[in-house]
């Protein structure tokens, strides 16, 4: 099961395990951090962005077009940083064992 | 004893009556006086519903009844405000191309609002003081335009008459007959097959009938424009058909004639003519559409591949034209 070190908006961190084969996003939202996930994977909401720690931008498959289009939207209200991601195109699996993510500000 | 060709005889068992995709092309939606600035109302055409809109400046447009936020019907509920039609159920907006205008909530807008149209909508214009669509099955750009019809669109012809007929069949077997000559002497009565030419031009067909008598073009599936000339005299019919559903379609026609003075012989050519395209004219031997044309229509099966004879129109070169309005689909082996 992978662990994924969590950084909340009140700069608490936690570790938070499973959701293995499911989008980061559920995993978040469903621990209470503050994730929304509103439109469920289709990037049109801006709800479930985080910040990827530095040292696992490289690792994670790059952005969709949708995806990026989403985050350029957000950049008008929220700190954008090269780690920004949005969580549910971030499908967890063993290979990210120990992802390190901050939870982005509400938009 | 030769054996017998068994599916020459069970065929029909498995025949459809109409087999065809709705068709691409520019198709008639309503008389353009009929719908005023700010009204919406819901359509049916094209086998599915649609909703039908003008907008406070007098655009039209026509769009699929369901929003693509949560999809309820803006057709019932929706209004029209200033340029744009509105949901009722969270009041996003849409123009008439269907691109989202306004969603009064949210602080971020979905990327693809600003990307693309996200309600479908279909091309639409007026021409001839009626409304028109441009139907393609993935929703492509119109291939081709509406014609100049001067007889409809400058002075000095007589305002239209019109007529509407539900008829149980698709276009394609409407217009068919439009290259069935012998059919014209044996169902209409004519005196004998007439002499016809056609031609095949990209989306057009020319038809010139009995030398003249009838002379017009098909623009596609969805417009027909003819003139029937009489003794020097000619009165223009056009025709717009419209698919409502695969095996219902709506015929409709305008008839129109240069303006003649009452009283004048003329005058009373121009109209035996229309009133021959249509039904029974005095002293005409032959009949119109009208009266002998239906019953074959609304009980008829397609044949895809027809036994036809030596004196048969040339229906297989209509057919093989007609594919080009299938897009996508013209490996069907049932067309």
């Amino acid at each position: 099961m992978p662990d994924v070190r969590v950084t909340g908006r009140d700069g608490q961190e936690e570790t938070l395990q499973g959701g293995e084969g499911r989008p980061l996003m559920e995993l978040l939202r469903d621990a209470g951090t503050g994730v929304d996930g509103t439109c469920g994977g289709m990037c049109s909401c801006g709800t479930c962005h985080v910040y990827v720690a530095n040292e696992w931008i490289d690792r994670l498959p790059p952005r969709s077009e949708d995806e990026t289009l989403m985050l350029e939207a957000l950049a008008e209200v929220v700190e954008l940083r090269p780690g920004s991601r949005l969580s549910c195109q971030i499908e967890l699996s063993e290979a990210l064992q120990g992802l390190a993510v901050e939870v982005a500000p509400d938009a | 004893m030769a054996t017998i060709n068994l599916k020459m005889l069970l065929e029909s068992q498995s025949l459809e009556r109409c087999p065809f995709p709705i068709p691409t092309g520019w198709f008639f939606v309503d008389y353009s006086e009929s719908l005023k600035a700010g009204e919406l109302r819901n359509v049916e055409l094209f086998d599915q519903e649609w909703v039908l809109f003008r907008t406070e400046s007098g655009k039209v447009g026509l769009t699929d009844p369901y929003c693509p936020h949560l999809g309820a019907h803006i057709g019932h509920g929706g209004a029209v405000v200033g340029e744009h039609i509105r949901c009722p159920f969270h009041h996003w907006e849409y123009d008439t191309a269907g691109w989202c205008k306004h969603i009064p909530y949210g602080k971020l807008t979905p990327p693809i609002v600003k990307k693309q149209a996200i309600l479908r909508t279909l091309p639409a214009q007026e021409r001839y003081g009626l409304i028109w669509a441009w139907y393609h099955p993935a929703c492509e750009e119109p291939s081709w335009d509406l014609p100049a019809i001067p007889q409809l669109e400058t002075p000095g012809f007589v305002e239209p008459r019109r007529g509407t007929w539900p008829v149980n069949t698709a276009i394609q077997e409407i217009a068919e007959n439009g290259v069935d000559f012998a059919h014209l002497k044996f169902l209409h009565g004519a005196p004998g097959i007439p002499p016809a030419e056609v031609n095949f031009e990209d989306h057009i067909i020319h038809i010139d009938m009995a030398g003249g008598y009838i002379v017009g073009k098909g623009y596609g599936p969805g417009l027909n424009v003819f003139h029937f000339t009489q003794e020097g005299i000619t009165a223009t019919m056009i025709s717009y058909t419209q698919p409502i559903t695969a095996e219902r379609s709506q015929m409709n026609m305008s008839f129109t004639h240069a303006e003649y003075p009452e009283g004048s012989k003329e005058l009373v050519m121009a109209k035996k003519i229309v009133d021959h395209m249509i039904g029974q004219a005095d002293g005409e031997d032959s009949a119109g559409f009208e009266s002998v044309d239906f019953i074959v229509w609304n009980n008829k099966k397609y044949r895809p591949n027809p036994l036809l004879c030596d004196g048969d129109g040339p229906i297989l070169r209509y057919r093989e034209w007609f594919k080009q309005f299938y897009s996508g689909q013209e490996q069907l082996e049932t067309i």
